[in-house]
């Protein structure tokens, strides 16, 4: 009997610290929030959230991608292979893909002149991103007409007072 | 009723140059809306066309009022240089802000307002929100207004549109330019211009390679090559992307940006004379070896103060001397999160930041702050007088400086430059007085208020969207009065006081 609630006592801490590891590696920080504690989070595994925004920069077997998660962006350090997963980049026309970032981060990176940035160890792709399509504005197109004439009659008058 | 006519021809005279101006400007917009149309933003193109029919509307109208002194050509007087200067400045303010503004990407045209001041003072401060999704015509606009306000948009004015010659040369002083390269003013605007296009293919080229030997693709790397140089050259601090020059993650993209910002706060005078074979200048030139004894000395302090945060030497040059150099020549490119100033640098680090960012550049130059100059003649003044004690009252000295030539020096220029530069610090006291008021810490406000003063960019974080609307509208007054070096400002201020003061007069005696 006591040798059963051992067990069961040693399954119930094992899965609770399961239950935590998970969590605290789910646990998603801020960018601007490693920056505030980038002493205490230096060389740290963290796990981050955001939009994969401008292009990949190819370097060798890694690149660079950019990461922007509302409050600031950052750089990440992945591999090829990795980012070969990721279709959209955001810009003007596109909302780029939502990646769930896990790595290790620097306040100065050894390896990259002092960079801020996260090397990746694993990265999910959380939303595929995609085209943004451009609604027109019929008011702006109404203003644009309006003001194009204003402006023709304009200097249809300013020609005339100076002849 | 002769004094009412005096008037009038005043501000026919205003209105005239000032609508010039306006139209250069509106010309310039056909750039972005190119830009957009090419690359298929349809509403930006629709911004840009909104953008130049009003400010076309508002050049014309003022072309139309002042018509008389084209016709008359009247002589402009050194007033209404000062006061052209002064007032297209914020009218263009306003016009240029209404793509941003159309664009949505600014909560207010207030917010508007201070990014467009902030790109022709070449300050390169931004509140413009989520510029990683901006188009690409509204980044060309960006990065062309900080370009055309490094050279002078008088400047640009005078060079293609404004065909009199008489009074060009005081509307050309109003923008803080006085330096005459030729007899000719028109002919000296041309050289400026001349001098940044050479320059703008040479490192637009520069980054274009550099840009796709670092990952970018050609037609983006070509994109982020033009707007790096503008933002560079012209001292400016502007960039593509939210994390600024760090989005690119290259060293040889940081020493080329490097070169090209060093390059651009050097005084025109300089860049002409060595251009015309006088190599021996850049040495001799008060202006540069004040510059560099200053560079050199910030840059030793902070490189013996935070050697320690950084691992490795390339470390310490590319995040410490990188943001000397370009806190030095006002640009304000930062390969440094804005925050990292404050948590990581200390007091210290922030103390010589800002004695770099308040000296800035070369006066004639696309750098702003009181200028290395003024710092050398106000030394050698202090080193004569030292001099004059201990020598006996019979020797009689004169002490020179030499500035693309040899000047004595005298009284009158030790006066003009102390007096510019108590203007400076002024500013940045009240400056950083308005931060601590709004709940900042001293230190913080008086980064971010040396960093307005000096038209730099750099920011430790206190401009922000949620930044008091006070704070903002203070701080673009401080880049217009820093960019203009004080003189046209109080012209405007004293012309309008005047006006003001004799209409309440006549309404007095009515």
């Amino acid at each position: 009997m006591l040798k059963n609630s051992r067990i069961l006592i040693l399954i119930f801490l094992i899965s609770i610290s399961f239950t935590v590891t998970c969590v605290a590696s789910d646990n998603i920080t801020k960018i601007n929030d490693l920056i505030e504690k980038s002493a205490s989070l230096n060389n740290t595994v963290i796990t981050m959230q955001g939009e994969v925004i401008g292009e990949a920069l190819e370097r060798g077997e890694y690149a660079w991608i950019n990461v922007n998660d509302t409050t600031n962006a950052i750089g990440i350090w992945v591999k090829q292979s990795d980012v070969d997963r990721i279709r959209f980049y955001g810009d003007y026309k596109h909302k780029g893909d939502i990646v769930k970032v896990t790595g290790v981060f620097y306040k100065s990176c050894p390896e990259h002149g002092g960079d801020v940035d996260i090397h990746s160890t694993h990265i999910d792709i959380v939303e595929t991103g995609h085209e943004v399509t451009e609604e027109i504005s019929h008011t702006k197109v109404l203003v644009t007409a309006v003001l194009f004439i204003i402006m023709l009659i304009l200097f249809r008058l300013f020609r005339h007072k100076n002849k | 009723m002769d004094n009412l006519k005096v008037r009038f021809l005043n501000l026919k005279i205003i209105c005239y140059y000032t609508g010039c101006i306006i139209i250069g400007i509106a010309l310039l917009m056909v750039i972005p809306l190119v830009t957009s149309l090419v690359s298929s933003e349809w509403n930006p193109v629709l911004d840009f066309l909104i953008s130049i029919a009003i400010t076309t509307i508002a050049g014309l109208l003022l072309l139309i009022i002042g018509r008389e002194t084209r016709e008359n050509k009247i002589f402009v007087q050194w007033k209404h240089g000062f006061i052209v200067a002064a007032l297209s400045w914020i009218i263009l303010m306003v016009l240029s802000a209404i793509p941003y503004k159309l664009s949505g990407h600014n909560n207010s045209l207030l917010d508007s307002c201070f990014d467009v001041m902030s790109g022709f003072t070449t300050t390169g401060l931004v509140l413009t929100q989520d510029l990683d999704h901006i188009s690409l015509g509204l980044n060309m606009w960006r990065h062309i207004l900080t370009f055309v306000g490094g050279q002078g948009m008088v400047v640009l004015a005078l060079s293609f549109l404004v065909k009199e010659n008489s009074g060009a040369y005081k509307l050309y002083v109003g923008e803080a330019k006085d330096i005459g390269l030729v007899p000719n003013v028109k002919g000296t605007a041309r050289i400026i211009w001349k001098i940044s296009m050479v320059y703008l293919i040479a490192g637009t080229s520069a980054l274009w390679i550099n840009g796709m030997l670092i990952g970018l693709e050609p037609i983006p790397a070509f994109f982020h090559g033009l707007f790096m140089f503008a933002s560079s050259w012209s001292t400016g601090g502007f960039a593509p992307n939210t994390q600024n020059i760090m989005y690119y993650h290259s060293f040889s993209y940081e020493i080329v940006t490097l070169v090209f910002f060093l390059l651009g706060s050097l005084n025109f005078g300089i860049h002409y004379t060595i251009w015309q074979g006088n190599k021996k200048e850049i040495i001799k030139n008060i202006e540069t070896q004040s510059f560099m004894i200053t560079v050199f000395l910030s840059s030793v302090f902070l490189v013996i103060a935070l050697s320690k945060i950084y691992p490795d030497s390339i470390s310490v040059f590319r995040r410490i001397v990188y943001n000397v150099l370009s806190a030095h020549t006002t640009t304000g490119l930062g390969n440094i999160y804005a925050r990292q100033f404050a948590l990581e640098w200390g007091d210290f680090g922030i103390l010589i930041m800002i004695i770099a960012m308040l000296i800035g550049g070369s006066a004639c130059s696309t750098a702003g702050g009181f200028k290395g100059l003024r710092v050398g003649v106000i030394f050698k003044s202090i080193v004569s007088d030292v001099r004059k004690l201990l020598s006996s009252e019979r020797n009689m000295r004169i002490y020179k400086y030499h500035h693309i030539k040899d000047y004595v020096l005298e009284d009158g220029a030790v006066k003009s430059s102390a007096l510019i530069i108590i203007c400076y610090i002024v500013t940045f006291t009240i400056g950083t007085a308005l931060g601590t008021y709004y709940g900042y810490s001293f230190v913080d406000s008086a980064f971010e208020a040396a960093s307005v003063t000096g038209n730099v960019g750099l920011s430790i974080g206190v401009t922000s969207m949620s930044m008091p609307s006070v704070m903002k509208v203070y701080y673009i007054i401080v880049m217009y009065l820093g960019r203009l070096e004080f003189l046209s400002v109080f012209a405007l201020i004293g012309y309008l006081l005047g006006g003001i003061k004799r209409l309440c007069l006549k309404i007095r005696e009515s």
